[in-house]
């Protein structure tokens, strides 16, 4: 499918121009200049949204089942979670991070086989799709928290009027949290239904599993600090960031390091 | 008052932190060593965490006591979460519009007991034969039997990709419930679970030639009419087995290979006849040569078994009724969220 290899690119192009045009809103301040790079991060969207609808029908399923597909659909999680706090927010620049990861996923997608195998019937199930789609959106929720975290170091040290204040940034990193923490609730509720119909047991002690449960664990923790006034701002900001870390260990790190028995490896 | 004090530091949400985040300390270590231990660590699947505590975690507690650590500290948080929930519950009135983040702790608690309880009284049996046919008693669950009406792999490019079994449960000669097993979709009955895993072919008899009848069909309990008189009766068959120098017959492996057949042979004598008899490494025994029986196996013959993990997770239910207490209360969260931020209702803790 000649398709799979230059939607893709548009889509890329589209979001790096994006990209490229919200540090320049930065310096100039022009409401036209942000329209023009809001407009075009809508349209990379909408265009991956058909995209990503279009294999979903061909396939007959959700396709998330090799790194092509669950690649695309994590970039598209990514743009989708940045076009909502945009939309809410108007954050700008401040989601950049999130739009950077979006690319690199692109740019990895594009070298990779688009094919469509056929479901096998381990995969065959709604609980699958469910579990793999909300994981993904959840982490995509992590990755702006860490984003908002990271500004929020950021701000507290330069005060700049650039970047949104240090309020917003903490109101809207507790919301990346409380957010991406329901959909990773949601994600181990649909996982572990379907381990319990696919293995019998519905927590598995592999490593991947464990690993899951403390991620699962640590945002729920942080759902609470919000209250605790100490780990407020800072603290918050410093646990969104290394929540992430806990977030791509679990999903890159024990796959490249150590063997798993997940099933998607 | 020390009731109160007490009542308030088990619904602390600091204690709920401390104990959180010890864990996770605790199993971020501990399970780096999954991997470097497999062989301790691997089983843990297969069994419930109790047995596998009991038959090989607790023989290596230099690198297995995270688990129990661990899973005490999840208790004790547990405990914390229930507190909160039953604080919660007495003062429903004034903070009912929190229902859907308690729906949440309730369920964590519902899902931690169900765990604990499947741990402890849970049986995981893996790799149990069912041939076609067959009626087998269901590990643990006394009076409880399955059957296996019919079994169908399903192949892709010749690689077996799934299997469909047509599996009955019954409770004595009742039959509970009736499932077309396969991948994804197991034979679940409350704390139950059937899982067909994969299937083979058992070696039941074999094809032989007979000379005065020609070619039979010999299974444990066939019978042979003897044209000279008499009956032969086939007690059991190995389809691969030899002759130990003493004369005792042993079993090389269940594919067919050298069969031994253990026949009964009934004539006009008093006592019947009994004894093995290799064909495909002896002559027949005397008794067997005068009745003019010579046995030539031609093709062995197979009948299909599956084989099932089958699962009892007296916890499973509770545990259900937590996923589904904590989806609903990730729901309600979801949608009071931004109403309640509007409200600023938010506790806020010193
Ligand atoms: C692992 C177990 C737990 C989970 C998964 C959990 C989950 C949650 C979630 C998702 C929220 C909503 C946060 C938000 O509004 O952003 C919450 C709030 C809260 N949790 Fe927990 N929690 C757990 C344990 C506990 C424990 C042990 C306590 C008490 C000691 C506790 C006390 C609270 C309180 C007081 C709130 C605030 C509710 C409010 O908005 O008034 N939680 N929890």
């Amino acid at each position: 499918m000649p398709e799979t290899k230059i939607l893709p690119f548009i889509i890329l192009v589209a979001y790096l121009a994006a990209a490229s045009l919200y540090p320049l809103q930065l310096r100039w301040r022009r409401p036209g200049v942000q329209h023009v790079a809001f407009g075009l991060t809508a349209t990379a969207f909408a265009l991956q949204s058909l995209f990503l609808g279009y294999r979903w029908w061909l396939a007959g399923y959700l396709p998330v089942t090799n790194l092509f597909s669950t690649q695309f659909f994590f970039s598209w999680a990514l743009a989708g979670v940045y076009l909502y706090f945009e939309l809410r927010y108007r954050i700008g620049a401040a989601g950049l991070f999130v739009i950077f990861v979006n690319m690199l996923l692109l740019i990895s997608v594009m070298g990779r086989d688009a094919a469509l195998p056929p479901l096998i019937p381990a995969l065959d199930t709604p609980l699958f799709t469910l579990h793999v789609a909300f994981s993904f959106v959840g982490y995509a929720f992590f990755a702006m928290a860490f984003s908002l975290g990271v500004l929020y170091l950021l701000q507290r040290r330069t005060g700049t009027s650039r970047l949104p204040p240090l309020a917003q940034l903490r109101r809207l990193n507790e919301e990346a949290i409380f957010l991406g923490f329901a959909c990773f609730t949601l994600c181990m509720l649909f996982g572990s239904i379907w381990a319990q119909v696919a293995w019998g047991y519905w927590f598995s002690w592999n490593i991947k599993g464990v690993w899951s449960f403390l991620v699962w664990l640590f945002y729920s923790g942080m759902c609470h600090a919000k209250f605790v006034r100490r780990w407020q701002g800072t603290g918050y900001a410093i646990l969104s960031i290394a929540g992430f870390g806990v977030v791509l260990f679990t999903y890159l790190g024990i796959g490249l390091l150590l063997s798993s028995n997940h099933p998607l490896e | 008052m020390f009731g109160q004090r007490l009542w308030r530091f088990c619904c602390s949400l600091k204690l709920a932190i401390v104990l959180a985040s010890t864990g996770t300390m605790v199993m971020i270590g501990g399970s780096l060593l999954i991997p470097a231990y497999p062989r301790l660590f691997g089983p843990m699947d297969q069994l419930p965490l109790l047995a596998w505590w009991r038959s090989l975690g607790s023989q290596a507690p230099s690198h297995t006591w995270w688990v129990p650590v661990a899973g005490l500290l999840l208790v004790l948080l547990g405990f914390n979460t229930l507190c909160c929930f039953i604080d919660w519950l007495l003062n429903l009135r004034s903070r009912w519009r929190k229902t859907g983040e308690y729906l949440v702790h309730l369920g964590f608690v519902l899902l931690l007991i169900g765990y604990l309880w499947g741990s402890i009284s849970g049986l995981r049996t893996e790799g149990v034969r069912i041939t076609i046919g067959q009626t087998i008693p269901v590990p643990g669950m006394s009076g409880h039997y399955l059957q296996l009406e019919t079994l169908e792999p399903v192949l892709a490019k010749g690689r077996q990709i799934d299997i469909i079994a047509d599996l009955r449960l019954l409770r004595g000669d009742t039959v509970l419930t009736r499932k077309v097993a396969r991948t994804n979709h197991p034979l679940l009955q409350r704390s139950l679970v059937v899982i067909p895993l994969s299937f083979g072919q058992q070696v039941v008899g074999f094809r032989t030639l007979f000379p005065p009848l020609g070619t039979v069909h010999l299974t444990p309990g066939s019978r042979l009419e003897i044209p000279g008189g008499g009956e032969l009766r086939v007690l059991a068959i190995y389809p691969n087995a030899t002759r130990r120098p003493g004369g005792q017959v042993i079993q090389r492996g269940e594919s067919a290979g050298r069969p031994a057949f253990l026949l009964q042979l009934h004539s006009s004598a008093a006592v019947p006849w009994q004894g093995w008899y290799l064909p495909s490494e002896e002559p027949a025994p005397p008794a067997l040569a005068v009745a003019g029986v010579d046995l030539r196996p031609l093709e062995p013959l197979y009948r299909p078994f599956g084989l099932f993990t089958i699962t009892l997770d007296p916890g499973w239910p509770l545990a259900a009724a937590g996923a589904t207490s904590m989806l609903a209360g990730i729901v309600f969260a979801l949608v009071s969220f931004y109403a309640k931020r509007r409200r600023g209702d938010r506790p806020e803790i010193y």
